[in-house]
């Protein structure tokens, strides 16, 4: 910096003229693309939501009572630190709870809901009731009983579907078998945090909530009783319990709570004061007919996304679960198992090196995988959901065991060396130690992964998935369609109605989905930094 | 397992647990061991199908033939090439020098805070689908270039194919371009100055050398990942392919053509079922576009692996 700003004759001149020019060129070619996606996105934005036909007193009432008190309070959680943290972790809880509840209510519409209560009460249940007594009473053999009990109940919850009839109400068969493992959930994280009194009164609190959202909610919102009862279970129940703590322990950011009250808040207001002036409001295509309506190829006023969204929730729950599972315990081995010499090494290279290379495989690669390995190989149908999660699990597993091996990696090896010396084994050491502390840069990886397979249109249109289906899928091998590639359908009609309208409202709805997935990684990542 | 009722237990059960780490450890391994069964499966699905098709198909007919028709039966993988080539060309153009300044940008000028708020956004450019940007690409970048630069662009074009797939590439060389500048030292730089250096020297001639091997393997990623990107040239280029009739950057930029990926979706719709030339003549091409990346990736981790400078 000295030679810049300071130069002696005798040292010959020095021009700032030209590093300057170079920094503002260098800025401008950092900010080119992301202004050229922003304007983009601008322009989606206006179409689909139709702003074109709203009054310029509509974005006003919005800015000063949405905009800006938003972008205050992001200013002050910015420097405020406290604020800012509480602020972001009341957001992830309300996110969070409702894309639960949102990826509940679209799952219960392709699984039944009264199988689920049999599989639940006699075979996931007792099962777990037997791995919890296990570790509580240190009983060794529950390890191998909790597997036997799982499968020999769920076997039975299958078979008992036939002879019973009479099947209680869904809320009820949801506050069973949703609202009771939840409410344990809360309450067991208290009784660490708190003692006994708190863990019982957030158990009991939760199952209250719950309960009374699903008596109370429909004649408020107009949504069904058991909707409502997710709500209160996963949005309501961890929020207040998360207010009560933050009020209780006289957190200093204690008024990022306001947060969220902030913002929607505002947004009521601003629909509250637009009713009372009455300006024209636009005319979006993002409604809620759009994503409850099959789509259509004739008219664009009726064409919807339900099934395209059913069938991506659908797929991507599967592909979650596999790539966890999957990616989880490849990473474990390569970074806690792997031996470095001999031939178990040379392979633990090979395999090291061939996870890299798949990383790089195009997408559309996958997909003729999958149609000559699943479908031509196995005679598995065409498109359908089983094949769409599996070929989609392969193809994000390699960007999962990467970054789940490196978040393993950052676990401090004195956390592995300590538990060691206590007498831990392998397995206690990562069960305890490593998994537990690299589990938040696991599941952000994850996220983020998961939102690429969202996205993914070519190897779906490869294993010959359906462009557009009328209904949703509902197992797995029913043929299905994902919203990319509905999209992707629409996207080929000549009317300005589809081009500008239903496509726009589509891609929106993708966008919005991928922002949440999104925002929920980095806070997730952001509350856990903070934390540690 | 006597242990068990002698007290003080300290061990535990320990031929249970015996067992138990080793079945971890080779759930654990099988688990591994599934990616390279991935990596066998993908290759012997595109060299079985690829094999049965140069059985029927003359392979010096498939590399070097200027025509690519399901109807006529002729399989020539040139044309497709070509779309293939004029996209990762037309892409590198934009995502190199933006890609480049972008990390010099990140690593040498940005502070902390602005660089917290651009690397993310950043991000943001690889993190929308494909299909995505091939629907901005038809709906938005083609006609406004039709409205503005050139008003005789075809509704599906190559240059509207290599604007979108430039900018999802950009990250890829930013992000790994600046992790390698900024792994060159700081004694450098210092050194640098210390000589009177400015900072725009210093940034241009000993930092960007310095991290040059991790530059060009940038650059070769990117590449590798616009030619296999699908979605975006399929809705942005069109699916015709075909050839360039002479060299005049109208004629490359402007008309509709067809890369490996395009060809391949379109090709497939008909033909699911397989047994069909068309069927295999797509795993051929899949085979030489997995090849092709492969062979990139590879490259790129040589070169960044073998000439790093190690400080």
């Amino acid at each position: 910096m000295a030679a810049e700003t300071q130069s002696d004759t005798d040292f010959g001149e020095v021009s700032q003229l030209k590093g300057i020019l170079f920094e503002y060129l260098s800025l401008g070619a950092s900010l080119l693309g992301i202004l050229s996606l922003a304007a983009l996105l601008v322009y989606v934005a206006v179409d689909a939501f139709g702003l074109e036909a709203a009054d310029p007193l509509w974005f006003l009432i919005y800015f000063v009572t949405l905009v800006v008190p938003t972008l205050g309070f992001v200013g002050y959680g910015v420097k405020n630190r406290a604020v800012g943290t509480v602020g972001g972790t009341s957001l992830l809880y309300l996110l969070g709870g409702l894309a639960a509840t949102l990826a509940l209510s679209i799952l219960f519409i392709i699984f039944d809901a009264q199988q689920w209560l049999l599989v639940y009460t006699v075979g996931v249940l007792p099962a777990a009731l037997v791995f919890i007594y296990g570790r509580m009473k240190e009983w060794q053999q529950a390890n191998l009983l909790t597997p036997i009990v799982f499968a020999v109940g769920s076997m039975l919850g299958v078979f008992l579907k036939g002879p019973l009839a009479t099947f209680p109400q869904k809320w009820i068969i949801y506050l069973w078998t949703l609202g009771v493992p939840v409410a344990a959930l809360l309450g067991s994280r208290a009784l660490n945090r708190d003692g006994r009194d708190a863990a019982v009164a957030t158990a009991v609190g939760t199952l209250a909530i719950a309960v009374a959202a699903a008596l109370a909610g429909p004649a408020l919102t107009g949504l069904n009783s058991d909707v409502t009862l997710l709500l209160g279970l996963f949005v309501g129940a961890p929020t207040l319990a998360y207010v009560a703590r933050v009020v209780r322990t006289g957190h200093d950011g204690v008024a990022g709570l306001l947060m969220p009250v902030v913002i929607f808040g505002g947004m009521l207001l601003g629909a509250f004061v637009v009713q009372q002036v009455a300006v024209a409001q636009p005319e979006s295509w993002v409604t809620w007919s759009y994503f409850t309506n099959p789509p259509s190829q004739l008219s664009a006023e009726e064409a919807g996304l339900f099934p395209a969204i059913v069938g991506s929730v659908f797929v991507i729950t599967n592909v979650a679960i596999m790539t966890l599972a999957l990616g989880v315990a490849t990473s474990i081995y390569l970074e806690e198992y792997a031996a470095s010499s001999g031939l178990l090494g040379k392979i633990t290279r090979l395999i090291q090196v061939n996870i890299s290379n798949l990383a790089g495989v195009p997408s559309v690669v996958y997909g003729l995988l999958g149609l000559a390995l699943f479908i031509n190989g196995l005679g598995l149908g065409l498109g359908i959901v089983l094949v769409a999660s599996i070929t989609l699990s392969l193809l994000i597993l390699p960007i999962v065991i990467i970054s789940s091996q490196e978040a393993i990696r950052s676990v401090p090896n004195e956390l592995r060396q300590a538990s060691y010396g206590m007498g831990a084994t392998r397995w206690q050491t990562i069960r305890n130690v490593v998994l537990p502390q690299s589990l938040p840069g696991i599941l952000t990886g994850t996220i983020l992964a998961l939102g690429r397979a969202i996205g993914e249109t070519a190897p779906l249109l490869m294993i010959g998935a359906a462009t557009t289906t009328f209904a949703p899928p509902t197992g797995y091998f029913d043929s299905v369609t994902v919203m990319p590639l509905q999209i992707y359908a629409w996207s080929s009609q000549p009317s300005d109605a589809f081009r500008y309208g239903v496509v726009a409202a589509g891609v929106v709805t993708l966008l919005i989905v991928l922002l949440t997935m999104n925002s929920v990684a980095i806070l997730v990542r952001n509350k856990y930094q903070n934390e540690s | 397992m006597t242990e068990q009722s002698q007290p003080p237990d300290l061990t535990g059960n320990r031929g249970m647990q015996q067992t138990r780490e080793t079945l971890y450890h080779v759930v654990f391994f099988a688990c591994a061991a599934l990616s390279v069964v991935t990596t066998v499966g993908i290759i012997v699905a595109l060299l079985g199908d690829a094999l049965s098709f140069f059985g029927s198909y003359s392979i010096v007919e498939f590399l070097t033939g200027t025509q690519w028709s399901v109807l006529s039966n002729s399989f020539g993988v040139l044309p497709l090439v070509y779309g293939t080539l004029i996209v990762t060309f037309g892409s590198a153009l934009i995502a190199m020098p933006l890609g480049l300044l972008t990390a010099i940008y990140l690593s040498e000028y940005a502070s902390k805070q602005m660089r917290s708020v651009l690397k993310p956004m950043l991000e943001i450019l690889a993190g929308v689908p494909t299909v995505v940007y091939g629907y901005f690409a038809i709906v938005y970048i083609t006609p406004f270039l039709e409205a503005t630069l050139f008003p005789s662009i075809s509704t599906f074009n190559a240059l509207s194919a290599s604007i979108v797939v430039g900018i999802m590439i950009i990250p890829m060389v930013a992000s790994i371009s600046e992790d390698a500048m900024s792994a060159v030292p700081d004694s450098l730089r210092q050194a640098g100055y210390g000589l009177g250096a400015t900072k725009f020297n210093v940034s241009t001639r000993i930092v960007v050398p310095a991290a040059i091997s991790g530059i060009a393997s940038s650059f070769i990623l990117a590449l590798s990942r616009a030619i296999g990107e699908t979605m975006a040239v399929t809705l942005a280029m069109g699916s015709k392919p075909g050839l360039p009739s002479s060299l005049h950057p109208g004629e490359l930029f402007l008309r509709p053509y067809s890369s490996m990926t395009a060809q391949m979706v379109n090709t497939i719709n008909g033909e699911l079922s397989g047994g069909s030339a068309a069927y295999d003549a797509v795993f051929a091409v899949g085979l030489v576009l997995f090849v092709i990346t492969l062979v990139m990736n590879i490259v790129s981790d040589r070169i960044a692996s073998r000439y790093r400078e190690e400080y």
